[in-house]
């Protein structure tokens, strides 16, 4: 849960790129966090986020692909949300140490037509907490002139989440999970402490995809989910008028994204610029919109760069409150919460990316075997902003980034 | 659902609609854009998420941090060359 493997369910939609080639992708990415509170003498939290991805033609019109992805985590936790020491009006306690990790094997089928193409495909991610089975099916379709491409996605997630047995406990009676809790124990197992609730999670995606003209194209979309299931963080405490409670947020959350994104070639300039505006609505009251733009430049026929700057804001959860409203006053509803993803807030991401790129030609293929390599790294900071008097996870200050993310990929098409 | 975002999906979905039909509208005749044109068009630059682990390690990173999540789009282009 830490780890949140529901996003699965975005994830498994992208594949409905053709890949017309034998391929072997792989990335390594590392993640950074700053903190606000120390935990011992660790101020951060380190995500190593490895990728690898395998592409195999099966004939003309059909291919196989498989994949595997892990999160290993260590470092700090967010700050705790909750007991605050008596007399104290400071609402957020230290953070805690912890490991953890997430792992994800995927397998796909893809038809590709003459105009058309259909993809099924099935993913399993587990770690301690969470448990998670995806089935995902996709089609697009090109009209005459290929100058129209419709495609639609769907995506359903049998998930499980680990939870301390809590029995009939009212909210504010109900005690979070602990590191020490094992998870997913067979029922009648001695000494058995904990739980696991279903989450289900129906996700779809409808997109046009437009050339405009030589050097322009534009994508307008549609993004529906439905959550169905246990929501909170079952680690996560609240302190309600004085009880120290498990984080209780609703079984329900419908979401709804509608994007816009479009790419205009400068050919003279050896240039591109790309924009994408996407707003965002859900049943628990959080609103976003959320601009990117990109940049992309050669230098020479080998080197691209790009730059890459997003602009995020949302609004807050409606059952969302500062701690100390929640710590004096209790909460106004049957939910309460102190995650960060439920404040108000704003991030500001930037950053660039630099690929080597070789393509097969007349002279033969790229070391003999490819015929195209692509090498990258990136480097992107995100500076977050809270903007509620009592940020949920503390306030990390100053110039550099809150958070960093940097990665090295090579992708070999052969 | 509270009204004010039930009216606020409403508004939304018929802008959508709207946005749908104009860019169909503008641009759907298979002439729009003839074959021999659509070299920059197939080129990486123009390609909606062309590094697919990219997009998926940025989704995860952004929706665990962010409220939001969904409507990245899907990956792609519109050379109609594949």
């Amino acid at each position: 849960m830490r780890l949140q493997l529901s996003l699965i369910a975005a994830l498994v939609l992208v594949p409905l790129v053709a890949r017309a080639d034998d391929r072997v992708d792989t990335t390594i990415t590392w993640f950074q966090e700053r903190r606000a509170e120390a935990a011992g003498d660790k101020t951060t939290l380190d995500v190593y986020h490895p990728q690898f991805d395998l592409g195999i033609d099966l004939g003309e019109s059909f291919s196989l692909s498989a994949g595997y992805e892990a999160d290993i985590v260590s470092g700090a936790t967010e700050s705790l949300y909750a007991a605050p020491p008596a007399g104290s009006v400071d609402a957020v306690s230290s953070a805690t140490l912890f490991d953890d990790a997430r792992q994800v094997g995927k397998a796909g089928l893809s038809f590709q037509g003459r105009r058309s193409r259909l993809y099924a495909g099935y993913a399993y991610g587990f770690e301690r907490d969470y448990l998670s089975h995806s089935v995902s099916a996709g089609a697009s379709i090109d009209l005459p002139g290929k100058n129209t491409t419709f495609g639609v996605a769907y995506t359903h997630n049998f998930d499980q989440v680990c939870d301390l047995d809590n029995g009939n406990a009212s909210p504010l009676e109900r005690r979070p999970l602990t590191g020490a809790n094992e998870c997913f124990v067979a029922a009648g197992t001695m000494g058995r402490t904990t739980i696991s609730h279903d989450v289900a999670i129906d996700t779809t995606e409808a997109t046009v995809t437009q050339n405009l003209s030589p050097t322009a194209v534009i994508q307008l979309g549609l993004n529906g989910q439905v959550v169905n299931g246990f929501q909170s963080n079952p680690y996560r405490r609240v302190r309600v008028g004085g009880i120290d409670a498990q984080e209780a947020s609703p079984l329900v959350r419908g979401r709804l994204a509608l994007f816009a994104r479009a790419r205009l070639a400068f050919p003279r300039a050896h240039a591109a610029l790309g924009a994408d505006l996407r707003g965002y609505s859900d049943t628990w009251g959080v609103d976003s919109l959320t601009a990117e733009m990109e940049y992309f430049q050669y230098l020479g026929g080998k080197i691209l760069f790009r730059l890459r700057t997003r602009l995020y804001q949302q609004t807050k959860a409606v059952f969302f409150e500062d701690a100390i409203d929640y710590a004096n006053f209790g909460s106004t509803g049957a939910f309460f919460t102190g995650d960060r993803e439920l404040s108000p807030l704003r991030n500001v991401l930037f950053g660039g990316k630099m690929s080597y790129l070789a393509v097969a030609d007349d002279a033969g293929q790229v070391w003999g075997l490819f015929d195209e390599i692509d090498f990258h790294l990136r480097a992107e900071g995100i500076w977050a902003q809270s903007l509620t008097d009592t940020p949920p996870d503390g306030d990390v200050s100053g110039p550099l980034p809150d958070m960093i993310i940097v990665s090295l990929g090579l992708l070999m098409r052969y | 659902m509270p009204r004010s975002t039930a009216v606020a999906w409403s508004s939304s979905s018929k802008l959508f609609a709207v946005a749908l039909l104009v860019a169909a509208l503008a641009g759907c005749g298979r002439f729009a854009v003839r074959p021999n044109e659509k070299e920059h068009l197939a080129d990486r630059t123009m390609q909606f998420d062309p590094d697919g682990q990219e997009a998926a390690s940025d989704d995860h990173v952004l929706s665990n941090r962010e409220g939001s999540s969904g409507g990245k789009g899907s990956g792609g282009g519109g050379c109609g060359c594949n």
